[in-house]
C-alpha cells in the first residue's frame, strides 16, 4: 500500500480568524501580536505581508512598515477554540491525526482512496469542507512522507494544494532550494556556505561519510537524508534530543538579583514539575540570559546523576546565572530548561547516604498531585508582594 | 639577581613548582615560579593561590635578588639545556640562562617578584611526623572513591580525622565508601577533621618517595606537608563530609571468600560485554560458588563461575563492576571476603585475614 501523508497548514490562522470575527478587517491588512513595546508579530495576513510584515517581526518593525494594518492582541482562547473545529473535521478524514501546533496537523491518508478518491480530489474535498464549515482557508501538501509533506504544504500557499508523486521526491527537493529545506536554518546555512554547498544537488554530491566528518554525525546524517528527499524523521514522536525549557520575556529589563532569582526558582519548578510529570529524568540544566543589547549567553550544566527535585534545578541555575550576570546588568529574557533526558527507571543505583534532595522530591510530588485535583498550591517565595499583604 | 647552580639540582625542583603553578590558559603571574637567592641558597616557591610550594637548594649566589618567569616555560628549557652548571642573570625584565661551556643563550621575561602573591606562613606550624609508606598506603586505600560532581564539591576530597593513636582516612561518592584506620605508634596532636583535595594528596605522592618519612601539619583551613626542606600546602575542603559511621554495617549475616586475582580475571572478561552506562553485573553466590555475568545486551552476554568459600542460601547481588575492580587492585593478599545481609543493603570488601581497611559497595537495583 502506497503511504500518503497530508499536511495542514491553516493560512495565516489567527489573522484569518480576526477577519472572520471581524467583516471590516476583511481584505485589510491585520496584525496580531503583542502590541506593548516588546511586541513581536504573531501572525499577519497576507493583505500585511506584502508591506514586508511577517511573524516573529518586532511589532515597532511592522508599525512602521504597515502603519495602515488592524492591530489586535491574540486571543487564543477563540483560535483554539477553532482549531479544534478543524481538526475535527480532519478527523472525519483519517484515523490518523498527528496535531503539531494550533494551525498544523499530518494526517495519515493511506488506504483511504475508495473513501475519499485519489489524493488529489481527498485534498480537494478536504480544503472545500474546512472552508464551507470553518470560513478559513487552507494549505494541504501531499507526499510520502512527513517531511516532504510538510514542504509541500508551503510551496504554494496560500490555499495551497501541492502533491509530490513518489520519485519525484529529490527534483522537489531542489526546487524547494536549501533556504526552504525543513530544518535548515541560518546557522546551517552559513555552515555549508563555508563549505561551498550553496544549492541542494551540491549537498547531494556529498557522501554521508564526507558529511558527517564536516558537520558531525547527526547534523551529518540529517542533510545527507533531506538532500534526498528522506525523511529524517520529523515528528515521529521519537525525538532524539529533547528538552523541556521555559523562558520569559521581561516587561521591562530587570537588573535586581532578587527579581531574577524568584523567576528562577518559578521556572526550575515548572521545568521541574513537566519531568515529574511525563516521568521522565534529566541531568542537564541550561540558564538563558538575554541582555537589554539583544546579546544571548546560555550556560550549562550536568550532574554526575538525574536531578531530584526544583530545589537542586534552582540551586544550580542561580550558580549558573551568578557565573554569567553581574550585579545590576539589566535583563531582558530568562530561561531555564532541562536537557539530557532519558525515560525509565531513575535510581539503579543505590545511595550510601540518605539524598538531601529525596524528600524534597516527594513533597513536591504532593504539591504537582494537590494541584492536579485543582487546589492552588504555591511556594511562598513565588507570591508577589501584593498578594502577601491580601493573605490575613 | 645573579647565581650558577647545576643544573639537575634546580631541574629536579622545578618540576615538582610546576604543579603548583595555575595551569589555567590566560597566563598570569600565578603561572610564574618565584626565585630568591642570598648567601649561596636558590629559594623557589610556587602558587596558585590555593596549593602551594616551597624549597631551597644550595648555589652560588652571584648578586642577591629575586624575580619570576613563566614555570612552564623555564621547566622546558632547564629538560633540554646540557647536564652541567648554568649560570642565571636577571637584568631588565629578563632572565638571562647560559650553561657555563656552551654558546646556548635562553633570554626569559621575568615579572618583577613584588607582585607575587605572598605564600601562607609555614616555618611556625607544629608538624608531627609519620611515615611515608604509612601515609601513602592510606591514600591509595581511599583516593579512587572520591567523586568528581563538582555539585558535591564536599566528597571532592578524602577526609582526615584523628582518632586517639590513630588516623582514619575516608573517601566516598555517596555510592561506595573507602575506610583506612591506621595505628601509629608516635603521639599525634589532635586536630578538627579536614576534608583534603585529592589533586594535592596526589601532588604529595609525586613529591614523595614511599620511604623515609612525612611532616604534616592541619589547621582548619590549610594542611601543610614537609618533605625535608619542601613545603607543600594545600587549603582544604569547606564543607560537612556526611555522617560516614552510619553507613558501616556493623555486622553482616553472610561472608564469602574469594581469591583476588581470581575476581580480577573474572570481571576483566565479564566487563566486556557489560553495558557502559550502568556498568552493571550480576554475582550469583551459592555455596561454594560464585556465578559472576552481565546482562543481556545488544552484543551478547558473558558468564563465569569461580569457586569461594561460603555455605548459606543463594543471593543475587547487582553492583556496579567498577566499585569492585578500584578496591581489588589495592587489596593486600591472596584472599578478600565479600561481606552482605541483603540483595539490597550494603556489601562490605575486606582482605582476608582483615587489616586497618576496607571498603563498601551499594549495591544496584534488579530489574
Amino acid at each position: 500500500m502506497e503511504t500518503i501523508w497530508f499536511h495542514v497548514d491553516m493560512d495565516a490562522f489567527y489573522a484569518a480568524i480576526e477577519q472572520l470575527d471581524h467583516p471590516e478587517y476583511r481584505g485589510n491588512p491585520v496584525i496580531v501580536g503583542g502590541l506593548g513595546n516588546r511586541g513581536v508579530v504573531s501572525a499577519c495576513s497576507y493583505e500585511a505581508r506584502v508591506f514586508g510584515v511577517h511573524s516573529a517581526m518586532p511589532i515597532y518593525k511592522a508599525r512602521q512598515l504597515c502603519p495602515q494594518a488592524h492591530y489586535v492582541r491574540p486571543r487564543m482562547e477563540r483560535y483554539s477554540q477553532i482549531s479544534r473545529k478543524v481538526i475535527s473535521i480532519l478527523e472525519t478524514f483519517s484515523p490518523v491525526v498527528q496535531q503539531i501546533s494550533i494551525d498544523e496537523a499530518f494526517l495519515d491518508m493511506s488506504g483511504t482512496e475508495r473513501l475519499f478518491g485519489k489524493p488529489r480530489q481527498a485534498a480537494i474535498l478536504l480544503k472545500t469542507r474546512v472552508k464551507n464549515e470553518t470560513g478559513l482557508v487552507i494549505s494541504v501538501g501531499i507526499g510520502a512522507s512527513r517531511f516532504i509533506a510538510k514542504m509541500a504544504s508551503g510551496y504554494d500557499k496560500p490555499d495551497g494544494l501541492c502533491r509530490v508523486s513518489p520519485g519525484n521526491e529529490i527534483a522537489f527537493v531542489d526546487a524547494v532550494g536549501l533556504k526552504k529545506l525543513w530544518g535548515i536554518g541560518e546557522s546551517t546555512l552559513k555552515a555549508l556556505a563555508r563549505h561551498s554547498i550553496t544549492s541542494v544537488p551540491h549537498l547531494r554530491q556529498h557522501s554521508l561519510n564526507h558529511l558527517q566528518q564536516l558537520f558531525g554525525e547527526a547534523t551529518g546524517l540529517y542533510l545527507h537524508q533531506v538532500s534526498h528527499g528522506l525523511d529524517p524523521g520529523i515528528h515521529t514522536g521519537v525525538t532524539k534530543s529533547r528538552s523541556i525549557s521555559t523562558e520569559m520575556t521581561f516587561p521591562v529589563d530587570v537588573s535586581k538579583r532578587t527579581v531574577l532569582e524568584q523567576n528562577l526558582l518559578g521556572m526550575s519548578h515548572e521545568v521541574m514539575f513537566r519531568t515529574i510529570q511525563e516521568g521522565v529524568l534529566a541531568s542537564t540544566v541550561t540558564v538563558k540570559i538575554r541582555f537589554s543589547d539583544f546579546s544571548t549567553i546560555s550556560v550549562q550544566t550536568t550532574a554526575e546523576k538525574p536531578f531530584f527535585s526544583a530545589e537542586q534545578v534552582f540551586t544550580l541555575a542561580k550558580s549558573l546565572l551568578a557565573s554569567r550576570w553581574q550585579e545590576g546588568q539589566p535583563v531582558r529574557l530568562l530561561g531555564v530548561a532541562l536537557h539530557s533526558i532519558t525515560a525509565g527507571t531513575p535510581f539503579l543505583q543505590q545511595e550510601l547516604f540518605e539524598n538531601p534532595y529525596q524528600r524534597k522530591r516527594d513533597l513536591e510530588k504532593v504539591v504537582l498531585n494537590l494541584r492536579s485535583k485543582g487546589r492552588n498550591v504555591q511556594k511562598a517565595s513565588l507570591l508577589t508582594p501584593q498578594e502577601e499583604e491580601k493573605s490575613p | 639577581m645573579k647565581f650558577a647552580c647545576h643544573k639537575n639540582t634546580l631541574l629536579k625542583e622545578i618540576i615538582l613548582a610546576l604543579d603548583f603553578t595555575s595551569q589555567r590558559n590566560t597566563l598570569s603571574i600565578v603561572s610564574n615560579v618565584l626565585l630568591e637567592t642570598h648567601e649561596n641558597i636558590l629559594y623557589i616557591m610556587a602558587t596558585d593561590q590555593k596549593v602551594g610550594f616551597k624549597t631551597q637548594i644550595p648555589v652560588e649566589t652571584l648578586e642577591a635578588g629575586s624575580t619570576t618567569v613563566f614555570c612552564d616555560k623555564f621547566l622546558g628549557i632547564l629538560r633540554t639545556l646540557p647536564d652541567e652548571n648554568i649560570i642565571f642573570e636577571e637584568s631588565n625584565d629578563t632572565l638571562l640562562i647560559h650553561p657555563d661551556s656552551n654558546s646556548i643563550n635562553f633570554e626569559l621575561r621575568t615579572i618583577a617578584a613584588e607582585k607575587y602573591p605572598t605564600l601562607e606562613e609555614t616555618a611556625n606550624q607544629t608538624y608531627f611526623t609519620i611515615g611515608q609508606k604509612d601515609f601513602f598506603s592510606m591514600v591509595s586505600q581511599t583516593i579512587f572513591a572520591i567523586s568528581d560532581d563538582e555539585t558535591r564539591y564536599f566528597m571532592n576530597g578524602v577526609y582526615l580525622e584523628h582518632n586517639n593513636d590513630s588516623l582514619i582516612m575516608v573517601a566516598t561518592d555517596g555510592r561506595r565508601l573507602s575506610y583506612i584506620n591506621r595505628k601509629f605508634s608516635q603521639t599525634i596532636p589532635s586536630f578538627t577533621p579536614v576534608i583534603i583535595p585529592a589533586k594535592f594528596l596526589t601532588l604529595l605522592k609525586k613529591a614523595g618517595t614511599d620511604e623515609g618519612e612525612i611532616e604534616l601539619s592541619i589547621t582548619d583551613t590549610i594542611m601543610y606537608a614537609r618533605f625535608g626542606h619542601q613545603i607543600m600546602y594545600s587549603t582544604l575542603i569547606k564543607g560537612q563530609f556526611p555522617n560516614y559511621r552510619r553507613v558501616i554495617p556493623a555486622t553482616q549475616s553472610f561472608t564469602c571468600k574469594i581469591s583476588v586475582a581470581e575476581m580480577n580475571e573474572a570481571l576483566k572478561r565479564v566487563s566486556l560485554l557489560v553495558e557502559n552506562k550502568a556498568k552493571r553485573i550480576y554475582m550469583d553466590i551459592e555455596t561454594g560458588l560464585i556465578t559472576i555475568s552481565s546482562e543481556e545486551s545488544e552484543f551478547g552476554q558473558a558468564r563465569e563461575k569461580i569457586t569461594c568459600d561460603y555455605t548459606g542460601d543463594n543471593y543475587q547481588l547487582a553492583i556496579n563492576y567498577t566499585y569492585l575492580v578500584n578496591p581489588l587492585r589495592v587489596i593486600e593478599g591472596e584472599y578478600f571476603n565479600l561481606c552482605f545481609t541483603e540483595p539490597n543493603r550494603a556489601i562490605t570488601i575486606k582482605p582476608d585475614p582483615e587489616r586497618d581497611y576496607f571498603h563498601i559497595i551499594m549495591p544496584m537495583q534488579k530489574d
